[in-house]
């Protein structure tokens, strides 16, 4: 706010020029303004629109906050003495299980596939990636047609006549739930430690062996701490995504803070619900702060100069078992759900499931999610030009401000819209469009990023040759900058839309009454145990998601 | 075929019959909907409903009057209908669509809808109708102010004790609260039989246990307020505390329930009884009994609950509320709204649309008035709260 005035202060000033001496606060003001940008000022519009861009992004948490301060002494002592130290224990324990596990499988199969000699290692590289588009709820669908109490597996059980004991999968509890989330985001490991593993220098280890040590002493001392910031990065997105994950757990019948959030909310309980969002906004930035702890205590650098591939090396006796780890997560994480789905697909096709309101859903996600991914495009241009061209601490401190959303877990920024057009914007309240810029808070920041690797490649020279042209800043944006970067834009639009598509809590929370999507129909179905209905849906969900793992495979 | 046949005609003839003694004031826009079915079935009758239809509108011309009735229809009925349901959405869609397809007014709904969601909307109200599970949501919604009053015709079908008093909500199709059981795991004999059996904490030795659903189920909420009709706060805390403890499942709706029940994951589950004839018609799992609670002599009865609709006070599309609950009170409809549910139809003329029903008079239900719910609707849900059982699934 005091930036705003400042700059129009000095706007001001600037339309005065020429005039009479200006007062010496004015000027004072003037100069400390242009330290802030390095003398390199960004135009009124453009800092207008990234912060405009920044509050919006930020409303959901703050409204939040201030709700769950306001929510009274009563709520806070009825949930801090009972339901608070439960939820904790079960959320702080899943997001602990699920990271440490998805580590050790992500990183056992990165070290496999790229360091052995594995039959087909550079099939499996883009293989073990594919559970990245499953989303986990689907993956939980299909684990429950298979593995739940009424599945496949337990019919069979029950129909054999030489087993007398019951069923032993309980696939509702927390190992349920844990494998689950586990087979869903390995990838995340597997992928960054993948990417570190090959570019890791052969010098180090090549050193190591001449100091005699064996094969698995290096990996725990050379390669496992040259990994761990790869480690920490995949650790960070999984544990986020614990903490985050709605539909995954509620189809599971596990409470963590998301699924209890949402069901407070779904019974009006409003103040129940914000005092539980700050406790878990408190987790997440704990995580946040934990991981920039560790990066910043752990540097490790690698000499380029004398870059030499790393060597490969014979798996020998273990290959048989190094093919059966690799098979089996493979079949667990990608050919089971698949098959799954494929398999309910064709017999919901048969029961006629693929119908017009199918297609309405589709269309329907179609649009929301189109639309977030329009506004994203459009929106992350002016953060991240503000950010690369004039930086700055209010441009830092912009861009920071458009990342809350993306590291929130959905039902709180669903929870602070509702409050707020509800409240204060009743034209738009109920309408798709709150879908939409639920979208835009949490995924904006997939459009800043593809967008800034596209700046990244353009020189600002370019833009000064052109302003040395004369043409306005605004000009040299949309004619030089702009189609430059576009293809980056896009890509980012790309990946707002997947994640659109397939985002399930805050769907479930804002749509207005007739506005169902997929996720939203694959959820209620799934959970009435109508599985023809729901798996062409998520069989969809999953295609379309394969998009963007082009440009994930690209980045690492 | 036969059956349809005749159910179409009894209603067309008991619509027009009582479209003949009904009150005006909602004739014309009860109309349009009327007409449509009465084409789409017998046409013999036809001519008696048209002629009450005529008086009704005062006009005299009896051949052009169809015709000025459909006009009437398109000009009257347009737009859309908002309707909030917290009722099983494959319930209450088909009766929706058929309203959409004989009225042409395009249905918008929110399934799983919550009744605080419109004490929530009120200053920017969204709903026309709200259709309800629980009773006391109801009335807890119409004494809140929440509700209008409307007054459909043939409403009369509906004994006067199943409705609000200016009509703010009338129920349409009862049902009775117990047990479903896994005949493979449980005998009739070994079940418990009341209600407050559940208090002893025997029952959670029973193999495999058994379920109930999450506290903020709708019709949680109707059992929880009965009993504290009948027992008081602090047994019922006590009940809570019981069930609670000694649940092996607790889900987050009936469904779930019953076919847990029937595939043996639970021996048994307390639901409503329609769940139970639900799992009946399942090609598998569906070896399975029901108990009506509180049947034995003395004892306070099988808690009753019914299902059934309101216009929401300030509703955006007024006109076109007070037709639905029009069109929702013709006996075809009734039976609609009953639908699949496999609930008894509340308008005792009507046949329970199945084989097993046991029709609401045989049974011996609890004494309490149905709109009491909705006085203990809201300290209930706070009671469910206190004790824990809100937000537990496992």
């Amino acid at each position: 706010m005091t930036e705003e005035n400042r700059k129009q202060i000095s706007h001001t000033k600037k339309s005065q020029a020429g005039d009479k001496s200006s007062p010496a606060l004015l000027r004072f003001i003037r100069r400390r303004w242009l330290e802030t940008w390095n003398g390199n000022p960004p135009g009124f519009i453009l800092l207008t629109i990234g912060i405009v861009v920044a509050i919006l992004m930020s409303i959901p948490l703050l409204y939040v906050i201030w709700r769950s301060i306001s929510a009274g002494a009563d709520s806070w002592m009825r949930l801090l003495g009972d339901r608070i130290p439960q939820l904790l224990w079960n959320t702080v324990s899943l997001t602990v299980a699920v990271t440490a596990f998805a580590i050790v499988i992500g990183v056992s199969l990165a070290w496999i596939v790229t360091r052995t000699d594995l039959p087909g290692r550079k099939w499996w590289q883009w293989m073990l990636a594919l559970p990245l588009v499953i989303p986990p709820y689907v993956g939980a669908v299909t684990y429950i047609i298979v593995f739940g109490p009424s599945g496949f597996l337990a019919r069979a059980w029950r129909e054999s006549d030489m087993i007398t004991m019951s069923f032993p999968i309980n696939i509702y509890s927390f190992w349920g739930v844990f494998f689950v989330l586990t087979m869903f985001t390995y990838p995340y490991v597997f992928l960054i430690a993948s990417a570190s593993l090959r570019k890791m220098n052969r010098n180090f280890e090549e050193v190591a062996r001449s100091q005699g040590m064996t094969t698995s002493q290096i990996f725990w001392k050379v390669n496992l701490p040259l990994l761990r910031p790869a480690i920490g990065a995949g650790a960070i997105l999984i544990s986020l995504y614990v903490l985050s994950d709605f539909g995954a757990i509620a189809m599971m019948r596990y409470v963590t803070f998301t699924a209890a959030i949402y069901f407070q909310r779904a019974s009006f309980d409003i103040p129940s619900a914000t005092v539980l969002s700050l406790v878990l906004i408190v987790i997440t930035i704990i995580v946040l702060w934990i991981e920039a702890y560790t990066r910043r205590k752990n540097k490790f650098y690698q000499t380029s100069n004398t870059f030499r591939e790393p060597q490969i090396l014979s798996l020998g006796k273990w290959k048989p078992l190094a093919i059966i780890f690799v098979s089996s997560v493979f079949f667990m994480a990608v050919i089971l759900p698949i098959a799954v789905l494929v398999y309910w697909t064709v017999i919901g096709a048969g029961m006629g499931a693929i119908d017009s309101s199918f297609f309405e859903f589709a269309w329907n996600s179609i649009q929301v999610s189109g639309l977030a991914a329009l506004l994203c495009m459009v929106l992350a241009v002016p953060v991240i030009y503000l950010k690369s061209r004039h930086p700055s601490m209010i441009s830092t401190g912009i861009d920071k401000l458009s990342y809350t959303g993306y590291a929130l877990p959905g039902v709180i920024v669903a929870l602070g819209l509702v409050f707020i057009f509800n409240n204060h914007v009743p034209l738009l309240y109920n309408t798709f469009y709150m879908i939409a810029i639920a979208f835009v808070v949490r995924f904006l920041p997939q459009a800043m990023q593809a967008g800034e690797a596209s700046l990244s490649l353009v020189s600002p020279r370019m833009d000064e040759a052109a302003r040395s042209l004369g043409y306005p800043a605004w000009k040299v944006m949309l004619k030089v900058t702009l189609p430059s970067i576009l293809p980056g834009i896009l890509a980012g639009g790309a990946l707002v839309f997947v994640s659109s598509i397939k985002e399930l809590p805050a769907t479930l929370m804002l749509r207005p009454p007739g506005f169902d999507t997929l996720a939203v129909r694959v959820y209620y179905n799934a959970s009435e145990a109508i599985y023809h209905q729901a798996a062409p849906g998520a069989l969809l969900i999953v295609l379309v998601s394969i998009i963007p793992l082009h440009y994930l495979l690209k980045r690492y | 075929m036969k059956k349809s046949t005749k159910v179409l005609i009894s209603a067309v003839l008991s619509a027009s019959v009582l479209a003949a003694c009904g009150n005006n004031d909602g004739a014309n826009t009860e109309e349009p909907a009327a007409n449509t079915n009465t084409n789409a079935g017998a046409n013999e009758e036809n001519a008696t409903n048209e002629t009450n239809e005529t008086n009704a509108n005062g006009t005299d011309d009896v051949s052009n009057n169809e015709g000025n009735n459909e006009t009437a229809a398109d000009a009257e009925l347009e737009g859309e209908l908002v309707v909030y349901s917290n009722r099983n959405e494959q319930f209450v869609q088909s009766l929706l669509d058929k309203f959409e397809e004989e009225t042409g007014v395009e249905v918008r709904a929110l399934h799983g809808a919550d009744p605080l969601q419109v004490q929530e909307e009120a200053n920017n109200v969204q709903a026309d109708i709200f259709i309800s599970n629980d009773i006391g949501a109801l009335e807890y919604l119409n004494t809140e102010g929440l509700l209008s009053p409307s007054n459909p015709t043939n409403v009369e079908s509906i004994d006067e004790q199943y409705r609000a008093d200016e009509n703010e909500w009338v129920a349409i199709s009862a049902r009775a609260r117990g047990f479903i059981y896994n005949k493979d795991m449980i005998s009739e004999d070994e079940m418990p039989t009341k209600m407050e059996d559940l208090l002893d904490p025997q029952w959670a030795d029973v193999e495999n246990g058994y379920a109930i659903t999450r506290g903020g189920n709708g019709g949680m909420i109707g059992n929880v307020s009965a009993l504290r009709y009948e027992w008081g706060d602090d047994q019922t805390m006590e009940w809570i505390s019981a069930i609670q403890e000694n649940a092996a499942g607790i889900f987050e709706g009936h469904g779930d329930i019953r076919r847990a029940v029937g595939a043996g994951e639970h021996a048994f589950g307390l639901v409503n009884n329609y769940y139970y004839h639900q799992q009946l018609e399942e090609p598998t799992d569906n070896n399975v009994g029901f108990i009506y609670t509180d049947q034995g002599e003395g004892e306070m009865g099988a808690i009753a609950n019914a299902a059934g609709a309101g216009v929401v006070a300030g509703a955006p599309n007024e006109a076109n509320a007070q037709a639905f609950m029009d069109w929702l009170l013709e006996d075809e409809n009734q039976l609609e709204f009953v639908g699949e549910s496999l609930e008894v139809p509340m308008n005792p003329d009507l046949e329970p649309p199945f084989a097993e029903a046991v029709p609401f008079s045989e049974l011996q239900v609890q004494d309490m008035p149905l709109s009491e719910l909705g006085n203990y609707f809201q300290d209930t849900v706070q009671i469910i709260e206190d004790a824990g059982l809100d937000l537990e699934l496992r």
